[in-house]
């Protein structure tokens, strides 16, 4: 069936925000005359109830089946104009927003002919996109009840109680015979001993998940296979030992996998002589009460971290300073000592600093770069340091000496890293998707990140981030699916030679391969980012609502006058988009050879549309994305920069000056910079 | 009876928490008591230790909550009265007056053009920052709407030029204002959506969870210390983020305040004012400002790397996963650290360059150091409306102003009223990640909390 296509488009004056400087009556009468446009209408106020009703009367008694809105930005007003025209009648995906505000009115303010004409050109770029677009509808994929919990810990504890207690079935899964992991090593948590120790906690809360009727625990179980996605995750299960695996299904994941002591193995004599001890071992000796005599203590902290190779351990001050107090508490008369570079200890830490000080405890500050010696001198043990405040060195003997050492993430993470395709640092901690605004989750959705597998915490965030991560997963069981907004890719199977590249680079796991490498989207999990269709060498991949016959349609109504004279930008919708739009709020003036083109990010763009501008003489192609590291698909800036360059080399291989395809990462807040690149663009390539 | 959820406060973390609770399927009141949601974080240039940019990550966060069903964003609103029956809260909001029709109101900016009178921002301090008496909170402010400054009504502001002609109504009784050339403007944009007349409304809810995300403060030095009132290049840490924020009010230029020109010198002070008494400066550790200033000199660093920047510090809190590599980068982009005790700051009334007086560390030294632009990282407080809040929500306060939690280690983010939660700031200093994970955690229980308490 040929569709008969039936354009609407809406201009708004926006007062005279728009209508001030662009002459919109003209915009209105040259979009009639466009192809398909069977309607085009100006509005006042496109945004007022009153306008958004005669919009949908509009649609209805024309028959309009694709509307094109020219406005402000669609960065704030997209969702009502799709809800507006949704309830009209028409797939919300068969709108295109064309932004002549912040991109024309407010930023050519001097210029209104110029303006309108350079209005006149986006309205037409819209209205050649909107006649090829595709209805496009929200994806749900069905997410049952069950979640799996990977690790013992506080962490994962505290996660399966919140999934159960909700009703859903948690399975908990510990490699080791019992629950509770490092809790179960240590005798106290904080420095005020006698309302935490960790025995108590870590009993009650083991007690509390063994009882409770909708976990199931697999404790001395190791997890053999996970394949699948959320929704339905298969699962093989092996007892350690003998026991045969199993199989279960569930439908999310939480990780919760712990960490582990980083041994200083040859370091400070440790291994050598049993008097050199980490702080993990001095608790377990505290807790089994298994330290007698001892007149000196010296504790070293910062061993192994904060280097070239690693970080601050994060717990480590915390740890000596409650440490240092349980030994001198228990042994008044002793001498404890505690070497450190920096003491980190934040507000309520600060008493048990401040306690440590009165109860005799003494702090030796050494260089970063001249760490303490240990020795020993006729079987004692003796420690050499520099004291940087003093700036003399001393001799200290010790009978005890306790190293503060680094973490690592447990020996298990390499291999459940592959199994759900996920990603770790150097030290075996997992790689959250966003460091500041997704710190419990993974890039593919359904699974949770928590406690100590992404980075050393304390118990009490531990308790917290496996309460939080326990929501993460909670959403999707809750409402019986995830969603996917309709822009997703889509691969057509019938030029593929099943390179392998698209599902290799999806950055969210979210295309799935059969045996004979042939791709599928998994749609549900499609963000929509589009680096896949553009790195499809067979060009076999489309994406709803920025497919290349769309993009395309828009760079050529774009260049069909005057193409020598404008520069055809892509810009990414979040943050280059951004950017846009705050030059225009803050009416930065700047040159009007631009005709912008709205991608969801900057990996969208393919070389072939790039190299289209200059087939069809541009003068020159702009490619904006985030400013790194920030991108709204994690990485795909990065994929642009990259195919930027082998654009760059393509383009002087076709004859085209490679100086003419330019790009900038920019940030939402850096209105300057957008319009400063507008001017040295053209002044650089000589526009008028 | 109602299933909903009331959220105090609109930045990083009360947005996080609403947003959860709202996806999860439950109906959320998110509240604040400015006029945009957003917080601390939109306010920030960069943010630590990625440099990401704050608004672009915040932004798109802020939007999502005001277009989810679930949500009702009040902003200018305060929690005045709270009670418990049987188990659910019935609580009275009051919103404060914007003088501005949200429904109508495009923010099209056309009044804050029109309006003669600018007035120092308090968002920017003693960096310059102007407003209008009718203005948008920030660009990106949800809602997208003005407000007008209370100050800015009966014809007070027409000595500054606000209002044009003589008027002897009062404003509250009059529904139509002939002399504020702000309503002109609206009027010849067609619309009528500034409303001098308005007044508070009161508004009823029920709700049976509660979780306050009130957030922190940035600490302003007392008085003098290190020559903070009384040198004009002194300013604080916060300052110096808004002066490196292309969205602030230089544009991105770090310039100074007292002759506009590019510091080419600049030094950080970390713990100014710590270890002083309460209301004297910040008695204890704030965590991030190590962090802040290390971002703050390698943006600096990226804006010019010509710019020589050093960092006068004690202990150097680099806590957090990332935080040490970050740090580290700073000194590989020349960023000078310096263990110290500065005691005494000296502007050359001439120059207006400021002359630090310090104690080395390492060497046991007094030297001196001349800088062009000196920044004191004062520390992270509490929110002063926090005082109120808590009487209003039967909460107990620490001594340093943070509500308290029931049982930090057996109960985290829990309060000894059941049903209300604690999240981000609110619980001390702390970072955006944390205040994330923390803002989950508190949605979790909220709603545990909501299962329990039966209608
Ligand atoms: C100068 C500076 C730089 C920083 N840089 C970084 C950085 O680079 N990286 C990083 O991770 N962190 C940084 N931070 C910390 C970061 O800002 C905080 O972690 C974060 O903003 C905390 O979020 P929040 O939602 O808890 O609080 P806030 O952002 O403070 O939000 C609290 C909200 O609650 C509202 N409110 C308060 N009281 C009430 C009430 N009684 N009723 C109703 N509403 C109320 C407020 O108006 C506000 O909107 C920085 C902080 C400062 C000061």
């Amino acid at each position: 069936m040929v569709e008969n296509i039936r354009i609407g488009v809406f201009v708004c004056d926006c007062g005279s925000n728009i209508a001030g400087v662009v002459n919109v009556p003209d915009v209105v009468d040259y979009a009639r005359g466009l192809d398909h446009v069977v309607l085009a209408d100006e509005g006042r106020w496109s945004c007022s109830v009153d306008y958004l009703s005669k919009m949908q009367d509009l649609i209805k008694e024309h028959q309009i089946n694709r509307v094109v809105v020219a406005s402000c930005t669609p960065r704030t007003h997209e969702p009502l104009f799709k809800r507006t025209v949704k309830e009209a009648g028409v797939n919300p995906y068969l709108l295109e927003f064309v932004s002549i505000r912040e991109q024309v009115s407010w930023v050519h303010m001097q210029e209104p002919e110029i303006a309108t004409e350079k209005a006149k050109d986006l309205v037409k770029m819209g209205v050649a996109k909107a006649a090829l677009l595709e209805e496009g509808q929200e994806i749900r994929l069905p997410v049952k009840t069950d979640c799996l919990i990977i690790g013992g810990g506080m962490a994962g504890m505290s996660a399966a109680l919140n999934v159960a207690d909700q009703g859903f079935n948690a399975v908990l899964v510990e490699k080791e015979p019992q629950l509770g992991g490092i809790m179960n090593q240590l005798c106290f948590i904080s420095h005020d001993h006698y309302k935490s120790p960790a025995a108590i906690l870590v009993e009650s809360k083991a007690a509390q998940v063994h009882a409770h009727p909708n976990v199931t625990v697999y404790t001395d179980t190791h997890l053999e296979t996970v394949e699948g996605y959320i929704g339905n995750y298969r699962v093989t299960l092996k007892p350690n030992g003998d026991g045969s695996s199993g199989n279960i299904d569930v439908s999310t994941v939480v990780v919760a996998t712990g960490m582990q002591e980083l041994e200083p193995e040859g370091q400070f004599l440790y291994g050598d002589d049993p008097r050199v001890v980490t702080q993990l071992q001095l608790d377990r000796m505290l807790r089994d009460k298994a330290v007698q005599d001892v007149k000196s203590v010296v504790i070293i902290n910062c061993v192994n971290s904060k280097n070239e190779t690693r970080g601050c351990c994060s717990i480590g001050c915390h740890t000596s300073v409650k440490n240092a107090i349980a030994l001198k508490t228990l042994h008044k008369n002793a001498s404890v000592q505690i070497l450190y570079r920096d003491l980190s200890m934040v507000k309520e830490e600060g008493d048990a600093l401040e306690k440590a000080k009165k109860i005799g405890i003494k702090f030796l500050r050494f260089p970063d770069d001249r760490y303490p010696v240990v020795a020993t001198e006729n079987k004692n043990l003796i420690v050499q340091v520099f004291d940087l405040l003093i700036g003399k060195e001393f001799k200290l003997p010790a009978d005890l000496v306790v190293l503060t050492t680094a973490f690592k993430g447990d020996e298990t993470v390499e291999h459940i890293k592959g199994l759900l395709k996920v990603s770790s640092n150097a030290d075996g901690f997992f790689q959250e998707s966003h460091v500041k605004l997704g710190p419990l989750e993974f890039p593919a959705d359904g699974i949770s990140l928590c406690g100590c597998a992404k980075a050393p915490m304390t118990f009490k965030e531990s308790c917290e981030a496996g309460t939080g991560a326990a929501m993460k997963v909670s959403i999707p069981m809750k409402r019986g699916y995830v969603e996917a907004e309709g822009i997703v890719a889509d691969i057509d199977l019938a030029n593929c030679n099943q390179c392998s590249i698209c599902w290799k680079r999806c950055p969210y796991s979210a295309i799935k391969v059969d045996a004979e490498k042939n791709p599928e989207v998994i749609k549900a999990l499609c963000k929509g980012c589009g680096l896949c269709a553009a790195d499809c060498p067979k060009e076999c991949i489309s994406i709803v609502h920025y497919s290349d016959e769309q993009v395309m349609a828009q760079v050529e109504a774009a260049l069909e006058d005057d193409p020598d004279r404008k520069i055809i930008g892509f810009v990414c919708h979040w943050c280059a988009l951004g950017g846009v739009d705050m030059a225009g709020v803050s009416r930065l003036q700047y040159p009007s050879n631009a005709r912008l083109i709205r991608v969801m990010c900057s990996a969208r763009v393919s070389i072939k549309m790039m190299q289209h501008a200059f087939d069809l003489g541009a003068a020159g192609v702009l490619v904006a994305g985030c400013e790194f590291p920030t991108c709204h698909y994690i990485t795909g800036n990065y994929a642009a920069e990259k195919r930027i360059k082998r654009t760059k080399s393509k383009l002087a291989k076709a004859g085209y000056d490679p100086e003419r395809l330019w790009n900038i990462w920019c940030s939402a807040a850096d209105g300057p910079k957008f319009a400063g690149t507008m001017r040295e663009m053209v002044k650089e390539l000589n526009l008028k | 009876m109602s299933d909903a959820i009331l959220v105090i406060g609109g930045g990083i973390a009360g947005i996080n928490c609403a947003m959860n609770v709202a996806k999860y399927g439950t109906k959320v009141y998110l509240v604040d008591d400015t006029a945009s949601i957003g917080g601390m974080m939109a306010r920030l240039d960069k943010t630590f230790p990625t440099n990401d940019c704050s608004i672009c990550i915040e932004a798109p966060q802020m939007y999502d909550v005001d277009n989810h069903e679930n949500i009702k964003i009040l902003t200018n609103t305060e929690v005045r009265k709270v009670k418990k029956v049987n188990g659910e809260f019935q609580v009275r909001l009051v919103t404060k007056p914007k003088f501005v029709d949200e429904e109508k109101c495009t923010g099209c900016g056309a009044c804050v053009e029109a309006c003669p009178v600018s007035v120092p921002d308090e968002m920017d301090g003693k960096i310059g920052g102007k407003r209008k008496l009718v203005s948008m909170a920030f660009p990106q402010a949800v809602p997208n709407v003005v407000s007008v400054d209370p100050a800015c009504r009966h014809g007070e502001m027409r000595k500054a030029g606000a209002c044009i002609g003589d008027c002897k109504v009062d404003c509250s009784q009059c529904r139509e204002c002939p002399i504020a050339l702000c309503v002109m403007a609206c009027e010849k944009e067609g619309k009528k959506a500034i409303t001098h007349w308005q007044s508070s409304k009161n508004m009823k809810i029920d709700v049976k969870s509660i979780v306050v995300a009130t957030g922190i403060t940035d600490a302003k030095p007392v008085g003098d210390l290190l020559g903070y009132d009384v040198y004009k290049n002194v300013i604080t840490n916060a300052q110096f983020e808004r002066l490196m924020n292309a969205g602030g009010p230089t544009a991105g230029e770090i310039i100074r305040p007292s002759d506009s020109k590019h510091a080419k010198k600049i030094a950080w002070i970390q713990c100014a004012g710590r270890g002083l008494a309460e209301g004297k400066g910040t008695p204890y550790c704030s965590k991030i400002c190590c962090m802040i200033s290390t971002k703050q000199t390698i943006i600096t660093k990226e804006h010019d790397p010509a710019v020589e920047t050093t960092v006068f510090y004690n202990d150097l809190k680099a806590y957090g996963k990332g935080f040490w590599e970050f740090y580290r980068k700073a000194v590989d982009n020349g960023v000078d650290y310096v263990r110290a005790r500065p005691y005494e700051v000296f502007e050359d009334p001439e120059t207006k360059n400021l002359t630090l007086k310090y104690e080395d560390l390492e060497s046991g030294e007094l030297e001196i150091k001349e800088v062009e632009l000196l920044v004191l990282a004062s520390g992270i407080i509490s929110n002063k409306r926090n005082k109120k809040l808590a009487k209003v929500l039967k909460l107990e306060l620490d001594h340093l102003g943070f509500f308290k939690e029931k049982n930090p280690l057996t109960a985290p983010l829990e309060t000894k009223v059941d049903g209300i939660y604690l999240c981000g700031g609110a619980t001390g200093p702390i970072d955006i990640a944390e205040s994330v994970v923390q803002a989950s955690a508190a949605a979790m229980l909220a709603l545990q909390n909501n299962l329990q308490v039966k209608s």
